[in-house]
């Protein structure tokens, strides 16, 4: 009779790897950028063969697409944990700031590079921001049939928390020099975009 | 960033935590309720790139047609896609 054990110990043996091979990417992208993360230094930062990349990424390409949807995915699981079934705007918006600083460094590379990517880097992060989009108009919706807020075009409001936290990701350097821009900033930003809410 | 907290749509990357998430609230169904069918499976790829580009026109005010063609540079790098999307 023939063991099934062998095939098995393979197929965890190769999901291993190409798990090492993630993590190791990841940490080259948190280093040195996507521009930096080469196959081979992948393959370094890994101790793997260079060519065991591409056993389990045929191109560069597929490799930093699935590097890009870690983050996403990372991100996305971080803002659902946090939030309750029915959070309010200011949940919502501790959540995003608490994904956003558990990711900074490398979602801020992500975000500078992200015209050099493939065209799904881009089409990830807008999903990752429609996600942010969905959860605060859910949350200023509540809050509008309540009373408590006034009046404003969701998509805007959701554009301007967006656009707020990724310019100040994008210049991290310029508005906390050496340490986490969200930590810095994040509570003023918080309070910015519930001002522009209120009554 | 490895440890997976919850399974991700198969189709557009959604993470699927409440039991309304998957697809005709199958907690075994690899599909988001967006993606799947009630039965769990996968509907036809037009009714996916629509229903993801309208995700991105209706929360971000992003343009019907460069909304489209971020949906669809989304699904071809997704699994259940990534064959069939070009």
């Amino acid at each position: 009779m023939q063991s099934t054990s062998h095939p098995t110990s393979r197929t965890l043996q190769r999901a291993a790897t190409r798990r090492q091979l993630l993590d190791a990417g990841l940490r080259v992208v948190a280093e040195c950028g996507f521009a930096g993360a080469t196959t081979a230094a992948i393959a370094q930062a890994s101790g793997k063969a260079h060519g065991t990349v591409f056993v389990h990424f045929r191109t560069r390409d597929e490799l930093v697409e699935e590097l890009v949807g870690e983050i996403g995915s990372a991100m996305s699981n971080r803002l659902s944990e946090t939030t309750s079934s029915e959070p309010g705007l200011a949940e919502v918006v501790d959540a995003h700031l608490a994904a956003l600083a558990e990711h900074e460094v490398i979602y801020a590379r992500l975000l500078d590079e992200l015209s050099t990517l493939p065209a799904s880097a881009r089409a990830r992060v807008f999903a990752l921001q429609s996600g942010i989009g969905w959860r605060l108009r859910q949350a200023y919706e509540r809050a509008l049939a309540r009373g408590e807020v006034r009046a404003l075009d969701p998509v805007a409001l959701s554009n301007t928390w967006i656009a707020l936290t990724n310019h100040h990701l994008l210049n991290r350097d310029l508005f906390a020099p050496g340490a986490s821009v969200i930590a810095a900033r994040g509570a003023s930003l918080k309070s910015h975009l519930l001002d522009i809410t209120r009554r | 960033m490895s440890d997976q907290h919850c399974p991700s749509c198969g189709s557009c990357g959604f993470p699927m935590r409440e039991r309304d998430d998957f697809a005709g609230g199958r907690p075994d169904a690899r599909y988001c309720s967006t993606c799947g069918n009630d039965d769990g499976t996968l509907r036809p790829f037009d009714e996916v790139l629509q229903a993801n580009a309208d995700y991105y026109v209706r929360q971000q005010g992003v343009d019907p047609a460069a909304a489209r063609e971020l949906a669809r540079a989304l699904l071809a790098s997704m699994p259940a896609w990534k064959h069939a999307a070009a």
